[in-house]
């Protein structure tokens, strides 16, 4: 435990992970937060007798940031975002710089540069969209990425003296923006709550399961995992040796830093309430910032390097605790081996062997899907096999387990990997003598399931050549091809020629026809003279394959054509579509206004009857009032579901865009 | 002659009846010429149509139920609500809302900062001239929307309703006419916003025009936020000086003053030296009671335009409670000299000569103001009588004057309060104390009769009741110097007890 420089508190709720700091005077930090009633609290503790001031904002605050846009000022402009507006607001002047409309949502706003643009950017993390707005509220920097964004940083990761943007989103991706250009997409587990710059090339990242992670340009450093959810990360030197620790707060009120190398805890404190935001300012007026944490109710504690040396009796008889624990555990461990050095003896040549086979079986699962099949080459017995991989099932692990009478030397673990991305399988089998013991012995074994492991190959009677296509330029040989779908996809293995359909790899011609085992839809391969058709009706598919090959080829550039006729008619309905939702949402907005106006002339004359003792216009007005009130409650969810269609719509845009620029590499 | 011909020259010669009659005629022969009927529109329009710019009055429930300000207690100087006060309301008085009393009545000086709550907004006294709209929405359709209650005598000339605004949108020259006779004529916002939408639709959101027909719309319906983005979007394609009074209207709406001040000036860059922004910027400073600088850009005005009433009056008024009333004479002369003959002229060179000692005028004047005034100016000109007969020493005058005074407006705090002294004067303490009383609840924004009531209870020896109405007084005014040493005094006797 360690004992905070100060502790404030200003009995209010703040709402997780809507906390900030910022100099709106140019001098003095200010604690700013979102609280209930769609309002934002100012904590100014520098003017006497009015500490906290509130700010209106009349819509559910989804993201609040402040940082110094405006190029040539040194005072902090606050932003608030909500579900579907972005406010630049200058706290002190008490004038907006800009108020957006941002249908897609603000989810996570960041301030800083980016790229080569010369004003500071605030950086908008919506539904499936990016935009960058500079402080007069035009918007040079706009690009789409998968899914809902839910946070964002700004991190110089190549060194190139640009920062480049690090967007986490909902659908399990860190992606790496440079520019617009997407340079690196590293598949996480859950979806990226949190992400905070670290130094250098490094950054922490944070997930809704309450994994906390450090990762080094591209490659992951440590991570750790707790049943708590990580509310939020920061970056500050707490134990003062230079070098910047990882603070996380978490939603139990826990506070700890991390040396960002190792994991290793430096430093930890809990509050009385969940943590709601870390930001790190000069808040005691020392002239050097302070880390401060604030908890969901309004409690503000603030630390710096002098709270971490108090605690060193403390950390001594943690070590302590940790070695006795550890002890035991192998003492235990050690007893085991003990107890019966017979019983759960296996041949020393057991070998667990695995296979990975794509089975088009309707019977375990719809379509299909990939089946791992585990043997031993002797009489033991597969009892148990535990699968870890990462966002294909539900949580992390996966475990086979028959019933004891069903026990073989064979076990078959059916996947349904939801994604076309390359995974780690990691299986852990208990191989035994037989099915009854309490004792096994643990193979593990790592695989690689390829990028496109969900395709079989199509039966020749239902071979279909779906009609929508992507077709571009290329001039290599054959057997890089073959190559390639060597490694990418599993039904190539082991299948000859014929099958695959082509006339041979030496030809200049070749084909593969697929299908796959999530919706049945087929595939279609097909390369002659230089080039090369992918046939599908899905444009991701398309996508991905474009990508995956421009990868494996080393080829910088790849243009190429595409005609998805389905796709572009459905684009060509929801842009209508679109349009007609708009409408529709402006002359509801006026009609909510209209009834708005007489509610609020009725509350008035209801007042005024009130004052006046007349009971009768009163009532009167009450009950016009409930009958407005009603239809505007009507009115509401009408919005609503027209609100909901047109985010869908939005949605299935952003997604059509990203593919469709995913079909072409530079 | 031709009719239509006919009709064209009477409204170019704004006979507008005479042109829509005409063209109701022409109508009655061929229903489907959209010349004659968009004609008709315009004549119609022009009836009733006017400059609405500054008609936008904020209304009691706005104030009170909107929150749109962002700010609920922002820094002094930045907010219309939390105005500093610069001048001391000893010097220079409040009107009714609790603001410096300007040298204009305009429709927004009305709304005020003082009143706290709806309640007491709803209790402030409310009269003819004085009163405020419910909504801002009520005040427009009361002040101009009058025609559509005239009964036509078959039908409506235009049914609204069965209009199909997306044919006539696409039609350039109906779609605007048509646009203005909804929004004026008919006071229909929100067909005319149905249609406005559509038209810029029709037009590739390429037309300035059609967005602040919209940003006019949604301002009307309080939905400031997309009027902002319409008005803004405007600017983009064609500066206007109407979006920029609109825009900075609307941030006065929104309580962003500092803004308001921005976009005038950026607009000055575009149309330097244009008397109606150079107007709206000084209106802004005077409501954030930054008299000086709201003073310089009168002073401005009157170089561009050396007959603009307002600037003069303002001016004027700024003189005469900066001790200068002969320079403030020669302002209200020029008023004189340029038409103006109202009593409340009247009554104000009166004032001036009262300072200035020319006796000899005084009379005279303030019997010119009585014989003009009407309702409640009559109280004030016999409120001002009576400071004079006070001035001069003739006690009994000045309270008859203040009585009748009391008698035209019987929600004159001043005058009671001013009657509350003269009545202590011949020691009649609980009368004085009632008339305090009055003087307090009908006018919560003088501090005087909160300090006076104070006083005279210390010395009746009720130290309660003056400890809690100085402290009131102190919330009027805070920098108010005796009422401060009087609660000092107060606090220590209470602390000796």
């Amino acid at each position: 435990m360690a004992v905070p420089l100060y502790t404030l508190q200003l009995n209010q709720t703040f709402i997780p992970g809507l906390v900030t700091i910022g100099k709106y005077d140019g001098s003095h930090s200010c604690i700013t937060a979102a609280t209930n009633g769609d309002k934002v609290l100012v904590h100014t503790p520098h003017i006497r007798d009015k500490e906290l001031s509130v700010l209106n904002v009349n819509q559910p605050v989804t993201a609040i940031c402040a940082g110094r846009l405006r190029p040539d000022d040194n005072r902090d402009v606050l932003l608030i975002g909500t579900q579907t507006t972005l406010l630049a607001y200058d706290v002190e002047n008490n004038t907006d710089l800009f108020y957006k409309e941002v249908p897609d949502g603000v989810n996570a706003i960041v301030v800083g540069r980016l790229g080569q643009w010369e004003c500071p950017l605030a950086v908008v993390g919506g539904n499936c969209s990016l935009q960058g707005f500079d402080w007069r509220g035009d918007d040079p920097f706009w690009t789409v990425t998968g899914d809902r964004v839910r946070s964002l940083a700004l991190l110089d990761i190549d060194h190139d003296g640009e920062n480049e943007l690090i967007v986490g989103s909902d659908d399990f991706e860190l992606r790496i923006f440079k520019g617009d250009a997407l340079i690196y997409e590293i598949t996480e587990t859950e979806a990226v709550t949190s992400l905070s710059v670290l130094e250098s090339s490094k950054f922490s990242y944070s997930l809704t399961n309450g994994t906390v992670g450090v990762y080094d340009k591209q490659t992951r450093l440590w991570r750790v995992k707790s049943k708590n959810a990580a509310v939020c990360l920061w970056t500050y030197d707490i134990d003062g040796d230079g070098s910047a620790e990882l603070i996380t707060g978490w939603s139990n009120g826990k506070v700890d830093a991390r040396n960002h190398r190792t994991g290793e805890v430096v430093f930890r404190d809990v509050l009385g309430h969940g943590v709601s935001g870390i930001v790190v300012g000069d808040y005691a007026m020392t002239g050097k910032p302070q880390l401060i944490v604030c908890s969901i109710r309004g409690e503000v504690r603030g630390y710096d390097s002098s709270c971490v040396t108090k605690d060193h009796v403390q950390r001594q008889g943690d070590t302590v605790r940790d070695l006795f624990s550890k002890k035991q555990m192998l003492l235990t461990e050690l007893k085991n081996y003990t107890a019966d050095p017979t019983g759960s003896g296996i041949p020393a040549n057991t070998r667990l062997l695995t296979e990975i086979n794509v089975k088009a079986d309707h019977q375990v699962t719809f379509g299909g899907h990939v089946e791992v099949a585990l043997s031993t080459n002797n009489s033991t017995v597969v009892r148990v096999a535990t699968v870890f991989a990462e966002g294909i099932f539900e949580g992390e692990t996966f475990v086979v387990h028959p019933q004891p009478q069903h026990v073989t030397n064979h076990l078959t673990i059916p996947l349904v990997p939801p994604n076309d991305t390359p995974l780690d399988i990691h299986i852990r089998a208990f191989v035994g003598p037989n099915a009854f013991k309490t004792e096994y012995h643990v193979f593990e074994v790592t695989r690689q399931l390829p990028r496109f492991s969900m395709y079989a190959l199509a039966s020749p009677i239902t071979k279909t050549i779906p009609d929508s296509y992507a077709t571009f330029q290329l001039s290599f040989l054959c057997n890089q091809l073959e190559a390639w779908q060597m490694q990418n996809f599993l039904a190539a293995v082991g299948s000859s020629n014929e099958e695959r359909g082509g006339e041979g790899p030496s030809g200049a011609d070749w084909s593969a026809s697929l299908t796959c085992l999530r919706d049945g839809s087929p595939l279609h391969i097909r390369f002659r003279g230089t080039t090369i058709t992918v046939a599908t009706p899905h444009i991701s598919l398309a996508a991905d394959i474009v990508q995956s090959l421009a990868v494996y080829l080393n080829l910088d550039r790849v243009e190429s054509v595409a005609e998805f006729p389905a796709l572009f008619t459905e684009v060509e309905e929801n842009l209508n579509r679109l349009e007609e939702l708009k409408s529709n949402a402006t002359r509801m907005a006026a009609a909510v206004a209209d009834t708005a106006n007489l509610i609020r002339s009725l509350i008035v004359r209801a007042e005024d009857a009130r004052l006046l003792g007349h009971m009768k216009d009163l009532r009167e007005c009450y009950v016009q009032l409930q009958q407005v009130n009603g239809d505007l409650v009507r009115g509401h969810s009408v919005r609503v579901a027209n609100h909901r269609e047109l985010l869908a719509t939005l949605h299935s845009l952003n997604a059509v865009i990203q593919h469709s620029s995913k079909l072409r590499s530079e | 002659m031709d009719q239509f011909y006919l009709a064209m020259n009477m409204f170019r010669r704004r006979k507008f009846d005479k042109c829509a009659d005409i063209c109701t005629q022409l109508l009655e022969k061929n229903p489907y010429d959209q010349a004659v009927w968009t004609l008709k529109m315009r004549s119609l329009t022009a009836q009733v149509m006017v400059d609405d710019i500054e008609a936008d009055e904020d209304g009691i429930a706005d104030e009170f139920l909107d929150t749109e300000m962002i700010a609920q207690a922002a820094r002094p100087g930045t907010s219309l609500r939390t105005a500093a006060p610069t001048a001391a309301p000893g010097l220079r008085p409040r009107a009714n809302t609790g603001r410096a009393v300007s040298g204009m009545v305009r429709p927004r000086t009305q709304t005020g900062c003082g009143a706290g709550s709806l309640e007491a907004a709803l209790r402030t006294p409310r009269s003819a001239l004085s009163a405020r709209p419910i909504t801002s929405f009520t005040a427009r359709s009361v002040r101009l929307g009058t025609a559509s209650m005239i009964t036509q005598p078959d039908g409506p000339f235009i049914q609204v309703s069965r209009l199909n605004l997306a044919k006539y949108a696409a039609i350039p020259g109906v779609a605007k006419p048509l646009f203005q006779y909804i929004f004026y004529h008919e006071n229909d916002v929100r067909n005319a916003l149905d249609l406005a939408v559509e038209a810029t639709k029709a037009s590739q959101y390429k037309d300035w025009w059609w967005k602040v027909a919209i940003g006019k719309c949604y301002s009307m319906l309080g939905i400031n936020r997309d009027a902002e983005q319409q008005l803004r979007s405007a600017l983009k394609h064609a500066p206007n000086i109407e979006t920029y009074l609109r825009l900075s209207a609307l941030y006065s709406k929104l309580d962003q003053p500092l803004n308001s001040l921005e976009i005038c000036t950026s607009a000055l860059q575009v149309f330097p030296n244009e008397v109606t922004l150079l107007t709206e910027i000084a209106r802004v400073f005077e409501a954030l009671n930054n008299i000086p600088a709201s003073v310089k850009y009168y002073r401005d005005i009157l170089q561009e335009e050396a007959t603009n009433v307002e600037a003069i009056a303002c001016i004027a008024v700024n003189y005469f409670y900066s001790d200068q009333p002969e320079v403030a004479l020669r302002f209200y002369r020029r008023l004189l000299q340029m038409g103006l003959y109202n009593a409340e002229l009247f009554n104000n060179i009166a004032l001036c000569c009262y300072y200035a000692q020319h006796y000899d005028m005084i009379v005279t004047c303030f019997e010119r103001a009585l014989s003009l005034a009407m309702g409640e100016t009559v109280a004030d000109v016999w409120f001002n009588i009576a400071h004079v007969a006070i001035g001069v020493g003739d006690l009994k005058m000045a309270t008859q004057c203040l009585r009748l005074s009391l008698a035209a407006d019987p929600n004159h705090g001043a005058a009671y309060n001013n009657l509350a002294v003269l009545v202590h004067r011949k020691g009649e303490v609980q009368q004085a104390l009632s008339y305090f009383q009055t003087a307090q609840a009908v006018s919560s924004y003088l501090f005087e009769p909160f300090y006076n009531y104070a006083l005279v209870s210390k010395k009746v020896g009720d130290l309660q009741s003056s400890y809690s109405a100085v402290q009131k007084s102190l919330k009027v005014y805070p920098n108010h110097v005796q009422s401060q040493e009087l609660l000092s005094s107060l606090r220590k006797y209470f602390e000796n007890i």
